[in-house]
């Protein structure tokens, strides 16, 4: 258990390694920020004192350990445009977007996961070829299209919520109703499927034959072991809690991470864009680290493959 | 999937299984296999491919034609002219026009996206399996990372720092979905190896190349084709995402995306012009989606 343990934790360093480094070399190699910030025409002395300032004269590896350095330490570098630590600029964003994903997330598994579940356990029945065509629709409309859609229907036609800002708590309803019912389609899909795996497989048979009934089945044989490959895709969720709104922000004018990351990346503002990569990565990697041990927790067989 | 828990009240056995096919007419029978909702997709793609391919000859108007006199003009089911069959925008241009030219554009971009990343993901899993050891520790790193990162994310960061032109988005789309390819060409080669075929051709002399372009590929193509269709949707997704947010295709050029960003602006005044857009993109993700589900289950039930 401790190697299974200790190789997964590896692999999530290097894999924030990974984006560190990707975070870098995109955002240093792409071009010359002083000239993006301070446009072309500036006086040479002023670009010359802003390279300094913020580095940009060093040699890249340099600059890169630099970095390095700084990312351990905690110091992410400064807002270019705000002159403030980026770290924390986005974190003060971090609270909006939670409040869209947090209610999302349990509006997705208190939908999606039961729906699943009946339509697996009333297999080819109206209820399940609804469940199936809607959640198809949720793999298949774009989240922008839904948002816009339902900003049609609710905001210009019924005049019922409003469309854009944070004003009140009623402004949060669309982007919520946006991410849920998508996330909710997929969530019941993934249960179904794995529901159904599991109905077929010879042990529940076995369990029906030594006569329990249907119920006990159910609840004691079909459902804990359908909840592994869910855990999976609850866990993906988990970890897109912060990144998985950038879309919906932006159609809703909603002052999260998303909505903060689209007009850092409009403005060149290489630390905050920086920042909130390295906050995505390591929520993604964290995520999937605990599903990973999760996984082994519940089910023996996986740690003890990834062992050997 | 077994049928004997029916007594116990579990879920009903599957009705097609108990009906004797050869006591229903051929009609059924042929339904059996393509069934209408796969019909329809495929007459939906049909239609999209002609206009995607004739979008010169289709479009009444230049896409970046102005009408002035007509601005924001209906489309003809909400009381337009025919002149304008979806309608105008606020510069007056045809919006069938400019979706005729977006339809084009978007497929274009998702078609060399797949390819890239069909071809990018599959070399890679070669790789990792021809050589194990070292380079495949790298390409499962590389797996990873793609894999735990949201791929809109590391796109945004990449658009916006490098600048944006047709051939680099394009390029960036070849990078969706790669790992993907790569964990399957990956997985099926070491079991190609293990089924003897490779080795014996392997022992016979044939070069690598030899080994995996005549052999190895041909054996695995149905299940790559087959996570084509499925990822093809979600390149077209990705596309519309950005160019949605202003991020992908850049104007004058069109988009499928584009039109619904640029409609967004209207959404009180004029809905048609983001409407129709919207609704050829969720049909062809639909369509597409539900054509790659059908090939799924008929040529490769390993994917479920």
């Amino acid at each position: 258990m401790i190697r299974f343990i200790l190789s997964r934790g590896l692999r999530a360093v290097v894999t924030i390694f990974l984006v560190v480094t990707f975070a870098f070399i995109v955002l240093r190699l792409s071009g010359d920020p002083a000239m993006q910030i301070l446009s072309v025409d500036a006086p040479p002395e002023a670009i010359a004192a802003f390279r300094n300032e913020w580095g940009l004269n060093q040699p890249i590896w340099q600059q890169f350990l630099d970095y390095l350095l700084n990312v351990l330490h905690g110091n992410f570098g400064d807002s270019m445009r705000e002159g403030r630590p980026a770290m924390d600029i986005v974190l003060e964003h971090v609270g909006a977007t939670l409040m869209i994903t947090l209610p999302a997330l349990a509006l997705k598994i208190v939908i999606g996961i039961p729906a699943g579940i009946y339509a697996a356990l009333h297999r080819n029945s109206l209820a399940d070829r609804m469940t199936m065509m809607i959640s198809v629709a949720g793999f298949t409309v774009p989240s922008f299209v839904l948002a816009l859609v339902l900003v049609l229907i609710f905001s210009v036609h019924l005049g019922w919520l409003p469309s854009t800002g944070n004003a009140t708590w009623k402004h949060a309803i669309l982007p919520i109703v946006t991410l849920g019912t998508a996330g909710a389609a997929i969530l019941a899909r993934f249960t179904r499927s794995a529901m159904l795996e599991v109905l077929g497989q010879s042990y529940i048979r076995a369990a029906s034959a030594k006569g329990l009934i249907w119920r006990q089945v159910v609840t004691g044989h079909a459902l804990p072991n359908a909840a592994i490959p869910t855990v999976t895709i609850v866990g993906f969720m988990i970890g897109s809690l912060i990144a998985g709104a950038v879309v919906v922000e932006s159609v809703f004018s909603w002052p999260g991470i998303g909505y903060l990351l689209i007009s850092a990346v409009a403005n060149r503002d290489l630390a905050i864009v920086q920042s909130i990569l390295l906050l995505i990565a390591l929520c993604m990697v964290c995520a999937n680290l605990v599903v990973d041990l999760l996984y082994g927790w519940i089910d023996p067989r996986v740690r003890l493959r990834s062992a050997h | 999937m077994t049928d004997t828990t029916a007594e116990t009240g579990a879920p009903a056995p599957r009705t097609d299984l108990q009906a004797d096919p050869v006591a229903r007419g051929p009609l059924a029978r042929f339904f059996e296999n393509w069934p209408l909702s796969v019909l329809l997709a495929l007459g939906w793609v049909f239609v999209v491919l002609v206009v995607a391919i004739g979008a010169d000859v289709i479009a009444p108007y230049s896409y970046t034609g102005l009408d002035l006199s007509s601005r924001l003009s209906p489309p003809v089911f909400m009381g337009g002219s025919w002149a304008h069959l979806l309608g105008t925008d606020e510069l007056g241009r045809d919006v069938f026009s400019r979706l005729v030219q977006s339809i084009r554009m978007s497929l274009l971009i998702a078609f060399f996206g797949t390819i890239i990343a069909t071809t990018l993901g599959t070399s890679l899993g070669f790789l990792a399996a021809h050589f194990r050891g070292k380079v495949e520790a790298l390409v499962l790193m590389l797996i990873d990372f793609q894999a735990s990162m949201p791929f809109l994310i590391i796109a945004l960061a990449v658009l916006a720092f490098f600048g944006n032109s047709l051939p680099l988005f394009i390029m960036l789309m070849g990078f969706n979905a790669w790992e993907r390819y790569a964990r399957i060409a990956r997985g099926l080669t070491i079991s190609a190896h293990e089924q003897g075929y490779a080795a014996a051709v392997r022992q016979l002399g044939a070069s690598p190349w030899r080994t995996y372009g005549h052999h190895i590929l041909p054996n695995i193509a149905s299940t790559l084709i087959v996570s084509m269709t499925l990822s093809f949707p979600e390149t077209i997704l990705m596309e519309s995402g950005l160019s949605f947010l202003g991020l992908g295709v850049q104007p004058p050029m069109t988009s499928l995306g584009n039109m619904v960003g640029y409609g967004r602006e209207y959404i009180t005044r004029a809905s048609w012009i983001m409407l129709s857009p919207a609704l050829v993109i969720v049909l062809t993700t639909l369509s597409i989606s539900m054509i790659g589900d059908w090939l799924r289950d008929r040529l490769d039930p390993t994917l479920q």
